[in-house]
């Protein structure tokens, strides 16, 4: 049940997207500068999400909002502003699947734990080889589970990052995908099911 | 596996990747970018249309630079195309006249119909001429032998012959005339003569 802070939170952010599209169509650019100020970061971390975690995603962040910025006077309002960017971001993300080659990140990540040896202590003092194998066992773990949502087809893997990773309702989810909710819930449940086959290994460990 | 341990999952595996690197953006660099692309879906165009136009040019002028020979052969062909054409030119004018006579033709033959089935009005008139005077002689024929009224009759007659002189009916008021005379001085009694008929309309 929403309470009643969310409500008004949401409702703050209605009036404000409304008042910086307001002063963007009367010519007032810099409300364009709030806009990406405010959005630039889940946009990104949409399309970081959506392209299989490339990390580098400012190509397609600047196209994303370039075409939100010829395109913001013809904005109907008839959702948030977010909600129109996730939009922007999903199409996005489609094109440049073609042009894309997602990179499997096969460097293992330094611990976090390695970052101290930075402060002059040695690496051996601070972590038992077995720790730092079982670091490494995790990252590895979780790096299979990014591939396993990578290689999802792309409509599946759309709906399982809207749902689980960005956390957004079915209404939301299913104006920016365009799809009703009866499709949502197959994509959704086809898309466990894949993930419970590949992931299966891992489960029983 | 349970939906929700799938999400935890998947939302540590989210983490563990981190967020993306930061984006660093301007609305000077956006602006710059959106006009470079007007620029651009603009001058390709006009681009691709000077070239297609120069290529045009170009080859007009090969055609133009063409060995005699060719340029012999090219301008008797189109001495020969413009003879064609005023051969044709002269075909299309003489069926059009042929046409528009036609036309003509047909048009007069209507207006010859409609003219017959409009009746003549001299005769019109002299038909009536001819009803008017035949009344006016049945009227006095009434008057003479059903009526006994003599002198009406006989102004009647001579009314006929006054207005119509030289209709078929005032010769037959003069008749009439004649016999009222002779049949006043007693000597024949003509309203038993057969030709007093009564004129049957």
């Amino acid at each position: 049940m929403p309470t009643c802070e969310s409500n008004i939170s949401v409702m703050a952010e209605t009036i404000n997207d409304e008042l910086l599209v307001e002063q963007f169509s009367k010519g007032n650019e810099s409300a364009f500068e709030s806009i990406v100020e405010l959005y630039s970061a889940d946009v990104a971390a949409l399309a970081n999400r959506l392209l299989g975690w490339p990390s580098d995603v400012e190509d397609i962040t600047q196209d994303v909002f370039l075409a939100a910025f010829l395109g913001l006077k013809k904005f109907r309002r008839d959702c948030s502003i977010k909600t129109w960017l996730f939009t922007i971001t999903i199409n996005k993300c489609r094109s440049y699947r073609h042009k894309w080659k997602l990179r499997k990140s096969r460097t293992i990540p330094i611990p976090k734990s390695f970052d101290q040896a930075q402060d002059g202590k040695s690496i051996g003092m601070r972590l038992s080889p077995a720790g730092a194998h079982s670091e490494l066992m995790e990252e590895e773990t979780f790096e299979r589970v990014r591939d396993a949502i990578a290689a999802l087809p792309a409509k599946y893997r759309e709906a399982v990052v809207l749902r689980y990773l960005q956390e957004l309702p079915t209404e939301e989810i299913c104006r920016i995908s365009g799809i009703s909710k009866n499709t949502l819930q197959v994509r959704l449940s086809r898309a466990r099911e894949r993930l419970k086959l590949d992931l299966a290994e891992l489960m029983e460990k | 596996m349970t939906e929700d341990n799938l999400k935890n999952l998947l939302q540590k595996a989210d983490r563990t990747a981190g967020p993306p690197e930061p984006v660093s953006m301007k609305l000077s660099d956006i602006r710059r970018r959106a006009n470079h692309r007007r620029i651009l879906y603009f001058k390709v165009p006009v681009a691709a249309a000077a070239i297609i136009l120069i290529a045009i040019g170009i080859r007009i002028v090969s055609i133009k630079t063409q060995p005699p020979d060719q340029q012999e052969k090219i301008a008797s062909l189109e001495a020969q195309i413009k003879q064609l054409q005023v051969s044709t030119d002269a075909a299309v004018s003489l069926i059009h006249e042929v046409l528009e006579a036609e036309q003509r033709q047909n048009r007069l033959n209507e207006l010859e119909v409609q003219l017959a089935s409009i009746p003549d009005p001299l005769e019109e008139v002299q038909k009536q001429v001819d009803k008017t005077a035949f009344i006016l002689i049945y009227q006095a024929d009434r008057m003479y032998l059903e009526l006994n009224q003599t002198e009406s009759a006989v102004e009647t007659y001579k009314r006929v012959i006054q207005l119509f002189p030289e209709n078929q009916w005032a010769k037959v008021a003069r008749e009439r005339l004649a016999q009222i005379k002779e049949n006043q001085s007693g000597k024949t009694d003509l309203k038993g003569d057969s030709k007093w008929k009564l004129q049957n309309v």
